[in-house]
């Protein structure tokens, strides 16, 4: 089905637009709850890969068109990591794989938009050390967390598209 | 879904397994680089780092002080620092404009099929091409015509373009830039609140500009906003003289030893520009006022521009300097002064001063004409250097104008005669129209003569033939010593010690009266081959003409020694508390009780009902004593007026002395000329004094 | 197998080209792309904005009416003082509009004041924002400010079509000039948003001020716009100086730190004044031609 990506994405956007919602609260800390690298996980077992990219790709700009980083970087990064995925399947094998992939691919995203943002500010920020272990370690938890109901929507969604589960799935 | 069937095989082969760890190691070298990125940008800057010996990628931009302030006895700030905000370009991050403007340019070369092309004149030309795109955005916000904007043409139209030669880039100032500092921001704008040839583009002193700016401005990009401090003057014009103004130097400061990173071969290649004093107190307290010099240590790129700071020393401002100058007196003073004019409307060449009689404070020194120190503290035009140098402005001439003080000498004269017991204070002289000296009439002032004439009444209408006869029997030895005894030999405003200007010798006042005084004697006319002293000479003398010459200051010495009944008055510029009222080289005058006061009468009544009496204030009894000297300008004869005395007459507290120069075509005469002006200065002071007094009554335990 | 790495391969190289590409298209196609996925997220952040304004009035209207009545003379009590002063002002305002008139002294900035609620914020180490649920189609123009009450909130810096983005006051994006309370000779300092560090408070820098000010004793000292700049109406507050004890001395001049007078992260509404005429900041931040 050629639109599933695009599916799968409205169906993703209300668990980022609760990231969002939770960040606000979150706001005079300066962290925020990332999950964009999270949401890719579980459509990358499944979907085909120029869904998957697609589906990055969307996913990146998504987060990207409110912030002032540089254009694209995050959404590019996020293809990149969608086409490894996807390429590499046999790493989200099961539960333990995809949580580790979660968390790796969460932090590694936080960590590409903390430097985007860092490269395009105008003014080096102070404390940043302790900010980006902060936001790091946050994103790793949420990521790690975040994958369960979130993969298990997007699941959901991905069966009534009667998209063809994945193998050895856990 | 071949794909998927195919990931459920494990990668088996090594060489998969290698593709997988060569695919991580790409991700993770990519992550390396990134945090390498960050780490550089944004922590180094905050850690020092590690002496490392090659200093050929550092760079020491050297950051001028803050001078210390200068404020009058009260503290009002005479000589203050304000914010000085300019408009920089980095040309660091303008490196890649720079160069896709060059390419532009060097296509449309090409396509017109140019024979040859001279790449560096095309990169010049696109450096100044970007560097003009930001510097008309600059423009364009600060300038309240709003140039530019849509619909509001009409408004720029008509408005004439304010500093057309500041809208364009300096080619030169670039290729200087450039060449000798390249590490640096450019300057686009290099005083946001004045910033037409140090003109504010509207009435209110130039804070819109720097506001609109500040607020319209974008944050980011290349064109950043600075701010440093530049040397005011509040008071304009008022008491230059005295405050003089600062220059840019290149002389290193001394605690540049500090930057022990840097190589001694690499230092000197630095272009440092701080200020420095170039007159009156600016220079001569140049040490205090200084302070230190602070630095920063960056790193460059190959290209030469500034990269990161690594470490920097925060600059130190200079000490501040205490004047005894009181603000009000001086403001006075030369409101007085300029009222003096010629008939074309010129101001006359004039000076006033005013010394506190008993610690020698001097509570304003003016000299007229004048200049304005603000426009010399930045970027001076040579235009206004040589409009000063035309008016004669540089010159102090309260303390190096040289001048015969004419008939104020006569006090000396008098004091002499009844030391030397030639004359006594009631011994009545006759004194007819002329003086015979040899075979030359010596002329009084009065056509008819004074007929007889004693101390008292000599001084109150300046009789010069009382003091013909008086000086031929003194003799010249006699009035020679006892001008010595008053002083009019020695330079004044030397006590700086060796500790406050870091021992070099100085005066308070630099180029204060310290060469060309001249107390003529027998020895003087020989040496300057005039021939023998004659008895002419000694007339001239007595009235103060001839070969004496001295400065207004001393004659305010003079008066105040008087004043005190002593010899000597050591004036100071700086205001102390701890003044003693002792003076170096003073001893008493010299006179009996009887002679002291015939001579301070004699003055009173100059003022009263002499030659002075113009200058009268009701309610204020004061000495005085007035002259009028010849001089010769430009080969024709003209006058100098001059007023000396101390207020009030019966217990002194000031003293001064006002010289006026006339010109050719002036009717100057001492009372008439100077009086008003030495009135106008008592008339401020006395109510400052009067009010000083009775809080200092009211302070005092009962 | 081979294949599939051979499709991975082929698609990191249609990647690479893609970056390529992306680096080099014109600004306007990535601009057009950034605004289609704000629009796309538009009716979301609505939906957030709208469902707090919900949770509040809900949370409102389980007070009890004691409570509520109770307000409610409060209030009254602060119109009547406020009805007085409105005619007081009203005076002023006459008599300043007739003396302008006299003197043909220049009009200062007019402004259209639009009142949007807040849709949700977003705050980093590098900027402190929030988004509003107004937008071009409501007036809203970069650049304008934003005000809640007589305080400076920040500055619009994203228009779009139905909500705007908001530097704060304490984003490093957000400078502008002020006068400090107690400062008799109305010395104009300069404020900038900080970086905030992680879970501290987001504050503001002031510096440029006079070495010789002293924070007046006894209440903190506030920080006024100047309304010189040509973008901020004069005397609103941008919030107070963080202590006496904080005042450095950074070269030849003071520092402190500037602490927002609300909390900023908690506003529910703000108003953005629009100017009536285009200044040439926004010309600039709208990238006009020149000359």
């Amino acid at each position: 089905m050629g639109w599933a990506w695009l599916i799968l994405l409205l169906a993703t956007y209300p668990w980022l637009l609760g990231a969002d919602l939770a960040s606000d609260a979150l706001a005079s800390s300066s962290l925020i709850f990332f999950l964009s690298g999270t949401c890719l996980v579980a459509p990358c077992r499944r979907l085909k890969r120029w869904q998957a990219v697609l589906f990055a790709a969307c996913l990146g700009f998504l987060f990207e068109a409110r912030r002032p980083i540089p254009d694209g970087v995050l959404a590019l990064s996020l293809v990149a990591i969608a086409i490894f995925l996807s390429s590499n399947r046999q790493l989200l094998r099961n539960t333990p794989g995809m949580l580790r992939a979660a968390a790796v691919v969460n932090v590694s995203c936080c960590l590409i938009w903390f430097l985007a943002s860092s490269y395009g500010s105008p003014s080096p920020a102070t404390d940043l050390a302790g900010q980006l272990f902060l936001q790091l370690l946050l994103a790793g938890i949420v990521g790690t967390i975040g994958l369960l109901p979130i993969a298990l929507t997007q699941n959901a969604v991905l069966d009534r598209l009667s998209i063809p589960p994945a193998p050895d799935n856990p | 879904m071949k794909e998927s069937s195919d990931t459920r095989v494990l990668p088996s082969t090594p060489v998969d397994r290698l593709r997988l760890y060569g695919v991580f190691f790409f991700f993770f070298a990519g992550f390396l680089y990134v945090i390498g990125g960050l780490v550089y940008r944004q922590l180094i800057q905050s850690n020092d780092l590690k002496e490392q010996s090659d200093t050929q990628s550092r760079r020491v931009v050297l950051r001028p002080p803050a001078r210390g302030r200068i404020y009058d006895r009260n503290g009002f700030p005479l000589v203050d620092n304000r914010a000085r905000w300019s408009v920089k370009a980095d040309l660091a991050s303008l490196q890649k404009e720079f160069r896709a403007e060059y390419l532009r340019l060097l296509a449309a070369e090409k396509a017109r099929e140019a024979v040859s092309i001279d790449r560096e004149k095309l990169m010049e030309d696109a450096r100044v091409r970007v560097l003009q795109g930001w510097l008309n955005k600059v423009w364009f916000v600060i300038d309240e015509t709003n140039r530019n904007t849509k619909g509001r043409n009409w408004v720029a139209k008509l408005t004439p373009v304010t500093a057309p030669a500041e809208r364009q880039i300096n080619i030169d100032e670039l290729r200087k830039h450039l060449r000798e500092r390249r590490a640096l921001p450019f300057t686009l704008v290099n005083d946001l609140a004045f910033p037409g040839a140090g003109q504010a583009l509207t009435a209110d002193d130039g804070t819109k500009s720097v506001a609109r700016f500040i607020e319209q401005f974008p944050v980011e990009g290349p064109i950043r906003l600075d701010q440093d401090n530049v040397r005011t003057y509040p008071y304009g014009p008022m008491a230059a003289h005295v405050l003089g103004y600062v220059k840019d130097t290149d002389m290193l400061p001394d605690n540049v030893d500090d930057i022990s990173e840097v190589r001694v071969e690499s230092m000197q290649r630095l272009r440092y520009t701080g200020k420095t004093g170039a007159a009156g107190v600016e220079l001569s307290y140049n040490n205090i006022l200084s302070g230190r010099s602070g630095w920063e240590l960056w790193t460059k790129t190959s290209s030469g521009y500034n990269q990161t700071r690594l470490k920097f020393s925060e600059p130190e401002q200079g000490g501040n300097v205490m004047l005894s100058i009181d603000y009000r007196i001086q403001q006075a003073t030369e409101s007085a002064l300029g009222k003096l004019k010629d008939p074309q409307g010129n101001l006359l060449p004039a000076a006033a001063v005013m010394i506190d009689v008993h610690s020698g404070e001097i509570l304003s020194l003016a000299s007229q004409p004048s200049f304005d120190p603000n426009r010399l503290a930045d970027r001076v035009s040579s235009k206004y250097y040589d409009e000063i140098e035309k008016t004669g402005g540089w010159l102090n001439r309260a303390t190096q104008g040289l001048y015969p003080p004419g008939s104020t000498f006569k006090v000396i004269t008098a004091t002499a005669g009844m030391r030397k017991k030639v004359v006594d204070w009631d011994d009545v002289l006759d004194c007819g129209p002329f003086f015979r000296v040899g075979n030359r009439d010596y002329p009084e002032h009065e056509p008819v003569g004074y007929g007889e004439v004693n101390l008292d009444k000599m001084l109150a209408v300046s009789c010069n033939v009382w003091n013909y006869q008086v000086g031929l029997r003194t003799g010249i030895e006699a009035l020679a010593a006892e001008s010595r005894r008053f002083g009019l030999d020695a330079p004044l405003l030397q006590t700086i010690s060796d500790m406050e200007t870091g021992g070099l010798p100085m005066t308070e006042l630099p180029y204060a009266a310290s060469r060309g005084l001249v107390v003529p004697d027998r020895a003087y006319k020989l040496r300057i081959g005039a021939g023998a002293w004659n008895d002419g000479d000694t007339a001239n003398l007595s009235i103060g003409q001839g070969y004496l010459l001295t400065t207004p200051l001393h004659m305010a010495c003079v008066a105040a020694s008087i004043a005190r009944g002593e010899t000597r008055t050591v004036p100071s510029i700086i205001h102390s508390q701890e003044r003693t009222g002792r003076h170096i080289g003073s001893v008493p005058i010299g006179l009996n009780a009887d002679q002291l006061e015939a001579l301070r009468g004699g003055m009173v009544r100059c003022v009263e009902e002499g030659t002075a009496r113009v200058a009268r204030i009701p309610g204020l009894p004061y000495a005085g004593k007035t002259g009028t000297s010849e001089y010769f300008k430009k080969g024709e004869k003209a006058h100098l007026a001059w007023m000396i005395g101390y207020a009030p007459a019966d217990h002194p507290v000031v003293a001064f002395a006002v010289l006026v120069e006339g010109q050719t075509d002036t009717n100057t005469w001492g009372g008439k000329t100077a009086g008003p002006v030495a009135k106008e200065m008592l008339e401020t002071w006395w109510p400052i004094a009067v009010k000083a007094n009775q809080d200092e009554n009211s302070k005092a335990p009962r | 197998m081979d294949q599939n790495r051979q499709g991975a391969r082929a698609s990191y190289v249609a990647l690479a080209v893609f970056v390529a590409l992306w680096i080099l298209a014109p600004s306007a196609v990535r601009r057009f792309n950034r605004e289609a996925f704000v629009e796309f997220q538009a009716p979301a952040l609505h939906l957030l904005g709208k469902s707090r304004d919900l949770a509040t009035f809900w949370e409102k209207k389980s007070r009890s009416v004691e409570e509520m009545a109770a307000a409610g003379r409060d209030l009254a009590r602060v119109n009547a003082a406020l009805e007085i002063q409105i005619n007081k002002f009203e005076d002023i305002r006459r008599e300043n509009v007739r003396l302008r008139e006299i003197t043909h002294y220049n009009v200062p900035a007019e402004y259209m004041s639009v009142v949007a609620r807040v849709a949700t914020r977003d705050s980093s180490s590098w900027w402190q924002r929030i988004v509003i649920r107004k937008g071009r189609n409501d007036g809203i123009r970069p650049g304008a400010p934003v005000v809640f009450g007589n305080t400076v909130v920040g500055r619009v810096t994203a228009v779009h079509l139905t909500t705007s983005e908001i530097d704060l006051v304490t984003s490093p994006g957000f400078r502008c000039t002020a006068y400090l309370e107690g400062d008799d000779q109305n010395h104009i300092v300069l404020v900038n948003g900080v970086a905030s560090n992680s879970l501290g408070t987001a504050k503001a820098r002031v510096s440029v001020i006079p070495r010789d000010y002293s924070i007046p004793a006894g209440q903190p000292a506030r920080v006024f716009t100047t309304g010189m700049g040509g973008v901020f109406p004069s005397r609103l507050i941008l919030g107070y100086l963080d202590g006496g004890t904080y005042a450095t001395q950074v070269g030849n001049f003071k520092e402190s730190l500037l602490v927002p007078s609300r909390d900023l992260y908690n506003l529910q509404e703000v108003s953005v004044l629009v100017p009536l005429h285009q200044n040439p900041g926004e010309a600039l931040m709208q990238g006009d031609q020149f000359q």
